[in-house]
C-alpha cells in the first residue's frame, strides 16, 4: 500500500466519481427513453434517475481501465449494474419484502407508481440490462468488444445476480429477520457476500472481463471486490447505529428496531470498525501487481467506501 | 403442404421432445442452499407439467432451417424458465390474484408472496445462465449466442410481455379491438415470437428468414390465447382466467373467430417461403398452426 502512497495523493477522486457518474447518468438517461407505454417507462426512470452514486457503475468502468480497456466498451455493462441495482432496491423495498417507504430521501418506487407497476418496473429493468450487456449494438462500432468476452460477462452477471448470488442473499437475510435471536457470524457474513458483495463483484469483474483482462487479474479484482463488498455492508452496519434518517437519506436505526442481526450488534462498534479496515487492506492488497497509476481509481473508491459518512 | 401437414405427427414429434425438455429443466434446478427459494423456482417451472409449447416452437424452428437441435435445446428450455417467471409474477396477489395454475395452488400461495417474487427474479438471470453455460459452442457462435439473448430480454422487457401485462392492468382491453389485439400480441405473442426467432437464429437463419420467422410466432401466439378464450366463452366458463383481456367480450364471437382465419392464414403464409426452399421440414411449424386453432391431441409432461 505504502509504493501506491504518492500516486494516491496526486489521484483528484472526487473529480474523478463526478466525470464517471455523469458519464453514466448521461448513458442510463438515453437507455431507457419514454415510449409507450409511458407509465411503466416512467417508473423505470423514476427509481434509475432518482439519484444514488453509481458506485457500481464506476467499479466496471475502473476495473475495465485497469486492465487496459476504454470506458465506453464498459458503458453498456455499467448501466446493466445500475439497472440491476435500482430493480433489486424496487423490489426489495416492495410491501411483500421490507415494505419500506424511503430511498434515497425520496418515496419509494411503489409508493408513487403502486405496487404492481413496481413489480413490473422492476422485471423490466432487469429485462433491459441484459439486453444492453447482450446486445452487440450497445457497444463502440469503431471500439467493438469481442462476442466470447460478452458471453462470458452475461454469464459472470446471470450467476452474481440469480438464486445462488444477490437473491440467495435477500432470502438467508428474509428468513433470518424476526427470528427474536441474533444469527450466527457465518449466516451474516453469507447474507452480506450475497446480498451486496455478489453485485459489486460482477461489477468489477465484468470490467475486467470486458476490458480484456488475463484470467490472473480478473481472480485479483474478484477478491478485490469481495473484500469491498463486505467492507460496504459492514460500513453500512456502522452508519445504520451511528447517523440519522436525514443524513443517511433512508429509515436509520431500522436495523436496530427490525431486530436485524448486524456487525455491531454481533462484535461491537470497535471491533466492527477493525474489521472493516482489514478487508480494506485486503481489498488494496490485491491492486499491487497493477499498474500504480491505473489502480488510483479502484485503491480511492475502496478508501472511499470505507470512510463514507453516508 | 397442407395434405403432408394432415398426415403430420404432430403429437409424435411433441411427445418425443418433451421428456428430454422436462430431464433438461429437472437437471437445471438443482435444490441447494437457500432451499426454499430452489423449491420454489422448481415448483414454478415442473410442478404439473406444462405443454412446454415455447421449447417445440424454438426447436421446431432450428430444425426447419438446418439446424441441429441440440444447437437450440438450453435456449429452449430457458424460455420455458423465463415463461414460468412471467406467470409467477402475473399470478400475484397485485396482479392477477390467481391462487391456482395448472390445476395447484400458485407460487405465492404456496411459498409466499415475497418468495414468489424473488423466485421470478431468479428464473430470469437462470434463464440466461442457462444459454450461456449449455448452449454447445462448437455449433453456435458467441455472436449468435449474443442475437439469442437480446431476443429474450427484448421479449420480456418494458416495450414486450411487461408492456402487455401493464395494458391488460389498465385495462386496455376492454377498449377497441386495436386495444384487444395490443395486449393479445404483448402478453401472449410475445413469448412465441421469441420462441420462433430464437429457435431460427440458433439454427442458421439468415436475417430474412429471422423476421418471417418472428412474425409467424407472433401470429401464433396471439392465434393460441385468442381460441383459448373462445373455447373458454363457448363453455361458458369463468374458471380459467389467463387473462384480463376476454378478448371475444370484447370483440364479439363473430369477429373473434374471423380473426382466428386471418391469423391462421398469416401464419401459414410466412411459412409458405421456408416450405419453397425446405420442404417437409416445415411440417412441424405448419401443423402447429392447425393444433393452435384444433387442439387436436393433449399434451402434457409426465
Amino acid at each position: 500500500a505504502s509504493a501506491a502512497a504518492p500516486s494516491a495523493v496526486e489521484f483528484n477522486f472526487k473529480g474523478y466519481m463526478l466525470q464517471k457518474a455523469a458519464a453514466v447518468n448521461q448513458a442510463l438517461d438515453a437507455v431507457v427513453p419514454l415510449v409507450y407505454p409511458e407509465r411503466i417507462h416512467e417508473a423505470m426512470r423514476y427509481s434509475l434517475l432518482g439519484g444514488g452514486k453509481r458506485v457500481r457503475p464506476v467499479l466496471c468502468l475502473a476495473a475495465c481501465e485497469i486492465v487496459g480497456g476504454r470506458e465506453r466498451q464498459a458503458m453498456p455493462p455499467a448501466t446493466a449494474l445500475e439497472m440491476i441495482h435500482t430493480m433489486s432496491l424496487i423490489h426489495d423495498d416492495l410491501p411483500c419484502m421490507d415494505n419500506d417507504d424511503l430511498r434515497r430521501g425520496q418515496p419509494t418506487n411503489h409508493c408513487v407508481f403502486g405496487e404492481p407497476l413496481a413489480v413490473l418496473a422492476g422485471d423490466a429493468l432487469l429485462a433491459l440490462a441484459f439486453g444492453r450487456l447482450a446486445d452487440p449494438a450497445s457497444y463502440p462500432a469503431d471500439d467493438p468488444v469481442p462476442p466470447a468476452r460478452v458471453v462470458r460477462a452475461v454469464g459472470e452477471l446471470s450467476h452474481c445476480i440469480g438464486a445462488e448470488g444477490l437473491v440467495a442473499g435477500q432470502v438467508v437475510d428474509m428468513e433470518s429477520t424476526g427470528l427474536g435471536i441474533p444469527v450466527g457470524l457465518d449466516r451474516l457474513e453469507f447474507i452480506h457476500l450475497h446480498k451486496t458483495a455478489a453485485l459489486l463483484e460482477a461489477s468489477v469483474v465484468i470490467g475486467a472481463i470486458v476490458g480484456g483482462g488475463s484470467d490472473n487479474q480478473i481472480e485479483r479484482l474478484r477478491r478485490y471486490a469481495r473484500c469491498v463488498g463486505l467492507l460496504f455492508q459492514v460500513v453500512d452496519d456502522i452508519l445504520d447505529v451511528t447517523k440519522s434518517s436525514q443524513e443517511l437519506g433512508k429509515t436509520a436505526g431500522k436495523d436496530l428496531a427490525s431486530d436485524k442481526t448486524t456487525y455491531p450488534k454481533l462484535m461491537g462498534l470497535e471491533k466492527s470498525r477493525e474489521f472493516a479496515e482489514e478487508l480494506l487492506k485486503d481489498a488494496k492488497d490485491q491492486l499491487s501487481e497493477f499498474d500504480p497509476i491505473k489502480a488510483a481509481p479502484l485503491l480511492h473508491l475502496a478508501d472511499y467506501i470505507a470512510h463514507r459518512q453516508k | 403442404a397442407a395434405a403432408a401437414a394432415a398426415s403430420f405427427d404432430l403429437r409424435g414429434y411433441w411427445t418425443t421432445l418433451l421428456p428430454q425438455i422436462e430431464s433438461q429443466l429437472d437437471a437445471a434446478l438443482p435444490v441447494r442452499f437457500p432451499e426454499r427459494i430452489f423449491e420454489a423456482m422448481r415448483y414454478s417451472v415442473l410442478a404439473g407439467g406444462g405443454k412446454r409449447a415455447p421449447p417445440i416452437m424454438c426447436i421446431a424452428a432450428c430444425e426447419l432451417v438446418g439446424g441441429d437441435r441440440s444447437a437450440a435445446f438450453p435456449t429452449a428450455c430457458a424460455l420455458e424458465m423465463i415463461h414460468a417467471a412471467s406467470l409467477v409474477h402475473d399470478d400475484l396477489p397485485c396482479f392477477d390474484a390467481a391462487p391456482l395454475r395448472r390445476g395447484r395452488p400458485s407460487t405465492h400461495a404456496r411459498f409466499g408472496v415475497d418468495m414468489a417474487v424473488l423466485a421470478g427474479d431468479a428464473l430470469f438471470p437462470l434463464a440466461f445462465s442457462h444459454v450461456v453455460a449449455r448452449t454447445p459452442r462448437d455449433l453456435v457462435p458467441p455472436a449468435t449466442v449474443l442475437r439469442a439473448l437480446a431476443e429474450i430480454a427484448r421479449a420480456v422487457g418494458s416495450t414486450g410481455m411487461a408492456a402487455g401485462q401493464f395494458l391488460d392492468l389498465t385495462g386496455a382491453a376492454a377498449a377497441g379491438e386495436a386495444d384487444v389485439v395490443a395486449v393479445l400480441e404483448k402478453k401472449f405473442g410475445e413469448m412465441a415470437e421469441c420462441s420462433a426467432v430464437c429457435g431460427g437464429i440458433l439454427g442458421g437463419a439468415g436475417e430474412e428468414e429471422a423476421e418471417g420467422l418472428r412474425r409467424y410466432g407472433r401470429a401464433v401466439g396471439v392465434l393460441y390465447e385468442l381460441v383459448d378464450d373462445i373455447l373458454m366463452a363457448d363453455a361458458g366458463s369463468n374458471g380459467k382466467m389467463r387473462s384480463n383481456a376476454r378478448a371475444v367480450a370484447a370483440l364479439g364471437m363473430e369477429r373473434a373467430m374471423e380473426m382466428v382465419g386471418e391469423l391462421q392464414g398469416k401464419a401459414k403464409r410466412e411459412l409458405q417461403r421456408f416450405g419453397d426452399k425446405y420442404g417437409d421440414r416445415v411440417l412441424p411449424l405448419y401443423s402447429f398452426v392447425d393444433y393452435a386453432v384444433e387442439r387436436g391431441f393433449v399434451v402434457e409432461a409426465g
